[in-house]
């Protein structure tokens, strides 16, 4: 007996309607971000989110795919925020021994970064005349982005806009941290990745951890810390200024 | 590991209770991070198995904001409409970002050096 091998239309009708082919399309974006980001020995400007975001973007434009269409399938690896964002208990909780007798210029530098990075973003972003929707995915931009997006759906923003301002803004910090410091004459480690990972949360923590394990720890305990605070603030904010 | 993951999905279901009925502002993993948090500041101690859970989530979060993200496709025309404002602001922002929490740092902690 002869098996005659389906057409190639009917194996592409059958993949793109199952989770499967967004899910494929997620994965293997995102492994050769991955790749790229450890060939270019972990720069900030490599970063595997935006290259994988790239890459899919470009392949669902390509094969005429909707986004409504490749989230369906791929919203099993996005279901996982959640669960991610509960776990980031435990980094949380073994960095607070380094919160001891440095509490008060950890908060006062915490709340001060978290007020000028919502203050600044979205008021220049009103003054050069963006749109409002462009300007709520401001706010949360520099708390990290599994929080954030949590935070941009009860304040009624975009969790995209807001997941791409949040990774923009994690590259740029990683990258012009440095220079900041340095202008202002910040040296002690732990200042410098605590003020890092409050303005650029999980790509300013990676490259503080590979300049100094003590920047990276601080950078660590900033990106949870603002994590939270954000979370509880920013919405009471957002809520009470309407 | 399955315990670990046990746990955290204990917590999240917890947090997305409290979120809805009690805390509508406040997302619901959120509330789940503080429970387990204040949870292991009570223990004292991260067990093996939630520990390997969290490190695997920590080191992968990128991958699990991918699909979000991708929907930047269908904001291209708004942003590149107002592509001078989005970037000015985003750089002018963590620029004044790091250096006001720098500056905080500096001001309350004095200009400590390393011993390295």
């Amino acid at each position: 007996m002869k098996t005659s091998f389906p057409p190639i239309a009917e194996i592409w009708v059958y993949l793109s309607g199952s989770p499967l082919l967004a899910l494929i399309l997620t994965l293997t974006a995102y492994q050769i971000g991955m790749l790229t980001y450890e060939k270019f020995n972990r720069n900030p400007l490599a970063n595997p989110v935006a290259i994988a975001v790239l890459i899919i973007a470009l392949a669902i434009t390509a094969i005429d795919m909707p986004y409504r269409t490749y989230f369906e399938g791929a919203q099993f690896v996005h279901f996982l925020l959640g669960t991610a964002t509960v776990s980031l208990a435990v980094p949380i909780f073994k960095g607070f021994r380094a919160l001891a007798g440095r509490m008060l210029p950890l908060f006062l530098a915490l709340i001060g970064g978290g007020v000028t990075s919502i203050v600044s973003a979205v008021g220049l972003a009103r003054l050069l005349g963006a749109d409002d929707a462009i300007i709520g995915g401001f706010y949360a931009k520099s708390v990290t982005a599994p929080i954030a997006m949590g935070v941009a759906e009860r304040i009624g923003s975009s969790p995209t806009l807001t997941a791409v301002f949040a990774v923009s803004t994690g590259i740029l910090g990683a990258v012009l941290g440095r220079f900041v410091f340095d202008f202002i004459g910040l040296r002690a480690w732990w200042q410098r990745g605590f003020a890092i990972g409050v303005a650029a949360h999980g790509i300013g923590t990676s490259r503080a951890f590979s300049v100094h394990p003590e920047a990276g720890t601080y950078a660590s305990l900033a990106m949870g810390l603002h994590g939270i605070l954000g979370a509880i603030l920013i919405p009471a904010c957002v809520s009470w200024l309407r | 590991m399955i315990s670990g993951l046990v746990q955290i999905l204990l917590f999240q279901g917890l947090g997305e209770l409290a979120s809805k009925f009690v805390l509508p502002l406040v997302p619901g993993p959120v509330i789940g991070l503080i429970g387990l948090l204040a949870y292991l500041l009570v223990t004292g101690s991260v067990g093996a198995s939630l520990d390997l859970v969290a490190s695997t989530f920590s080191q992968h979060l990128g991958l699990l904001f991918v699909p979000a993200a991708v929907g930047v496709v269908m904001f291209l025309p708004q942003l590149q409409a107002h592509g001078l404002a989005v970037l000015v602001a985003l750089v002018v922002s963590v620029l004044a970002t790091m250096g006001v929490s720098g500056l905080i740092l500096k001001a309350l902690a004095g200009g400590e050096t390393n011993e390295d």
